[in-house]
This record gives C-alpha cells, structure tokens and sequence, in this order.
C-alpha cells in the first residue's frame, strides 16, 4: 500500500537511454512509484525493462533525464543504499560461499562485520539455504541460486527492492515460495518494483501495472483499472490491446 | 519471514565498503593460493637457482656483482610485476563476464574507492611474492638489500603501476585471451629485455639506446638499485620514469571507474 506524505520511492522524467550501437531502449520515458507501492512492469523482450532498472541501479549510463530514489538522486550514495536488486540472470560471485557472499554483500553496501554476519544468518534461514550455507555459488542449482540472488538483494534492508523477472525459469513450486518471501517482504512497507513475463504473476501480486514497450510506458493502472479502460476480459487483452498494438503502430510509422 | 530485521544499523561508513572489497580481492587471493602465489615463487625460484646458481660461476660478474646476485631484483621484480597484473585482470574479467561486478558498482562506494579496493589484491598477491622470493634468494644467493627505503618506493611504484595495468586489461579485455597476451606478449618479453638477466650497458649500439625506449627497464632499473645500489641509469631518472608511468596508468583506470566507460553499458 502507498504510503502517503512520503517521496516518492522511484520518480523518473525524461529519461532516454541510447547505447554506443545506435540502438534507443528507453525514448523520454516517465514513471512515478510511490514509497510501500508492489508496482509491476510489463513489457516483451526488448521493450527496455532490464535497462531501466539498470539505469535505476547505476548500471548502465543514461543519455538524458533524472532519476531519483526517495527524493536522492539516483547516482548518489544514499540511493544506492536504499536499492537492493536482483537481477534476472544469476549474477553470483564463484569464489565466495552462500555465507560469504551474503556477508560481503552486507560489507560492500556499509554494514559492520557483525552487522552483516547477523543478517546473512538471518537471511540464510528466510531463504532455507542452511544446508547450503558453505556451498560457491556455482555448486547451488538453479533454485538456491534464485534464493540466494534474492536473499542477497534483501540484506542490507533496502527500501526499494527492484526483482528483474524474479521467477523466469523456475518450477512451479519454488515460484510460489518465492511470491510468499515478496508479498511478506511488501507487507513489512518495502517498495517492490517487479518486472515479469507471467501476466498472471502481475496479477496476482502488484497493487500497479505499467506496460512498457519500445522504451516508453503505454498504459498504467490496477489491474482491474487496466481491464476496464481497455474493456478487456483478462491482462493478456490489455497487453495486446496496447503493448501489441504500440508496436504495430510503430512499425507503421517506420514503413511511411 | 523477517524482512526487517531487529538490528539498528549504524550510519554506514563511507569507507566501509572499501575495506570489504579489498578483503574480497584478498580472499581470493588466498583461495587460490597454489596457483596465485605458490607457482609464480616455484618458476622465480627456479630462474634463480638454474640461471643464479648453476651458470653463475660461469659468468663475469656484472657491475660489480656476482651474476647470482645480479639477477635477483630483476627476477623478483618481473614476478611481482607479473602478479600484480594478472591478479587484477583476471579478477576484473571474470566479475565482468559473470556479471558479479555489478554488486559492487550498484553499492554506495565511490568511484575511486572502487577502483582501489580492486586494486588491492594484485598489490597483495604481488607484495606475497617479493617478500618469498626475497626470503629464499637472499639467503641462498648473497645479494644485498643496499638502499632498504628505495627498495620500497620501488616496490610500491612497481606493483601501482602493474595493479593498475592489469584493472585497465581487466575493464578493457573481450576475452580471457586478450589478458594472456598482454601478460605474454608484452609485459613478459620488456621484462626480459630490460635487463633483468644483463646489463644494457653491455649492449652494443643501436640496442643499448633501443633498450633505454623499453618503459620496463627503468622498472628494473629501479628495484636493482634498491637491493644493490646500482642501475643501468641514473636512479632519479629511473624513478621518474617509473613514478610517471604508474601515474598515468591509475589516472587511466580511474577514469574508466569514474565516465563508467566499459564498465557500464
């Protein structure tokens, strides 16, 4: 739920993202996420998701516009301190242990030592990976690495936690643990910023729905919302009622 | 789930995170040991024993100093060099091809505490190597330490300038390949023809001047006088020199940590 008063978690404007190959990923884009908001971003590959959280995260260097993170801007060291991210693809340092890479995660992000050993202990029981505790990373299968990314991104307690298609890949089961871990995560005032595949997945989970495609968002609302602007049955309409249809129109601009 | 924990987390550190990285590189260090630390001492080792020991009395001495005793600083400083250089560029490649270096470059540090705390373990690893090998060929060669305080301006100028070229390979590097063949194809053949087995003023013309164009001479030139109190060249020039270069190759790194060039797309 949004929590009034506060500034708003993320805030964007203008932003534009054009890499060294020529290609345009993000064209003027604005977005507002208000501070306790589960916001989901929905978009095909390639409409620009993964590079706007990027450049949220510092990861990649904006062309043009502001980002700002509870009214920081987005480059400075107090937003960095209030992101936690986990990336769509397992990005696990090989030399460390589940421990460790919890700890030194902690360490980086300016937790003492017995700060962020607390934490990691912590955050290896909320995410069941005791057994796995002095594992390296690439030793874990694909579902601890997903815990792991996710416990990772949670340790030093950000207040915005941005998940890049948290669930893509993984069986049925551990999807469903996974969505457990984030809505208690939401529940304790945390901002989630998701992106997902899954129209279901944005469904059930998100309080706001943005739809990206071509670098810029085309429709935003509840899910409900969504449904009754573009007087559709079920999200899949709406996304190709719009996103779909954002596209098709684009590339008829580009044939004239 | 406790998605907040009970901790009241103190102001962070502005520095803290630093500490962390440079712990980091060093663990890795240590991880690796046989390979990081263990077999560049063995090979230096065995250039010593095998070229010092075995053909040394055999060979003039040179500036004034038994052949095993002269090639002790040029031998101790090419595997430091080595080190420092590789140590840095493998570790920056492979938190850039696992992608892993994100978590550093999304923490709340400074450019130029990244860059430093990447640095350290090629300092570390390299700093782990001079002082085994000197502990094995001092003894067993003879060899002096004669300028103790300029034999350690040397070293740190030594493994500055080679930490950070190997953070500038490391950033740039496609492919684990373009690392090696900086290692073997440039780094590997100056050292050897900057004096680390000869003296270039023994060099007939013009390879005597072509050496004194070799940035890695002057590296050698002043570590050899840290130890015996000679050079092939005027030691101010030498560490001018050295100072220089290892000045523009952290200016250099340091930019890239700062524009985010190679490092973010």
């Amino acid at each position: 739920m949004a929590q009034a008063g506060q500034a708003p978690a993320l805030s964007i404007a203008g932003l534009t993202k054009r890499y060294d190959d020529g290609t345009v990923a993000l064209r003027k884009l604005d977005l507002e996420i208000p501070a306790g908001e589960f916001f989901g971003l929905l978009g095909p590959n390639g409409a620009g998701k993964t590079t706007l959280i990027n450049a949220v995260c510092n990861l990649v260097r904006i062309t043009a516009g502001q980002i700002s993170v509870f009214g920081h801007p987005a480059a400075s060291l107090e937003a960095r301190r209030l992101i936690g991210a986990a990336e769509q693809e397992p990005n696990l340092d090989r030399f460390l242990t589940v421990r460790e890479a919890l700890l030194y995660h902690g360490g980086y992000f300016g937790l003492t030592r017995i700060e962020s050993l607390k934490r990691a202990e912590e955050m290896i029981d909320v995410f069941d990976l005791r057994d796995k505790a002095d594992v390296r990373a690439p030793k874990l299968s694909g579902g601890m690495r997903r815990r792991l990314l996710l416990a990772r991104a949670l340790l030093h307690e950000p207040r915005l936690v941005i998940l890049d298609e948290p669930t893509a890949g993984v069986d049925i089961e551990l999807r469903h643990e996974l969505w457990r871990y984030i809505r208690r995560l939401h529940s304790t005032g945390t901002t989630i910023l998701l992106t997902t595949h899954y129209l279901e997945e944005a469904e059930t989970l998100c309080e706001d729905i943005a739809l990206i495609g071509d670098g810029a968002i085309v429709a935003r609302d509840s899910a409900a919302g969504l449904k009754r602007r573009f007087d559709a049955l079920s999200l899949e309409d709406v996304y190709l009622k719009t996103v779909a249809r954002h596209r098709r129109d684009l590339e008829e601009v580009a044939a004239l | 789930m406790s998605a907040r924990s009970s901790l009241a987390f103190q102001e962070p550190s502005p520095l803290r995170g630093l500490v962390w990285l440079s712990a980091r590189e060093c663990l890795r260090v240590t991880k690796l040991w046989t390979q990081t630390v263990l077999a560049s001492v063995i090979s230096s080792a065995l250039f010593i024993l095998v070229f010092g020991l075995s053909l040394g009395s055999r060979i003039h001495e040179i500036e004034g100093f038994p052949y095993q005793e002269f090639i002790v600083p040029g031998l101790i400083a090419m595997a430091m060099a080595q080190a420092a250089y590789s140590n840095n560029s493998s570790s920056i490649f492979q938190a850039r091809s696992d992608r892993y270096i994100n978590d550093v470059l999304a923490a709340p540090m400074r450019a130029w505490q990244m860059n430093l705390g990447l640095s350290i373990g090629g300092v570390f690893r390299a700093l782990l190597i001079g002082i085994l090998l000197a502990a094995i060929a001092l003894p067993l060669t003879g060899a002096p330490v004669v300028q103790p305080a300029a034999l350690l301006v040397a070293t740190l100028l030594l493994v500055a300038l080679f930490g950070a070229l190997g953070v500038v390979v490391g950033i740039y590097a496609e492919t684990f390949d373009h690392h090696t063949f900086v290692n073997n194809i440039v780094i590997l053949p100056l050292t050897f023809l900057g004096g680390v087995f000869y003296s270039v003023n023994v060099l007939p013309s013009p390879w005597h001047e072509l050496s004194h164009a070799n940035p890695l001479f002057y590296v050698v030139s002043t570590m050899r006088y840290g130890f015996l109190g000679v050079g092939d060249v005027a030691s101010w020039l030498a560490f001018l020199v050295t100072a220089a270069m290892a000045a523009a190759m952290i200016a250099w790194s340091q930019y890239l940590f700062t524009s985010g060039r190679r490092l973010k797309p």
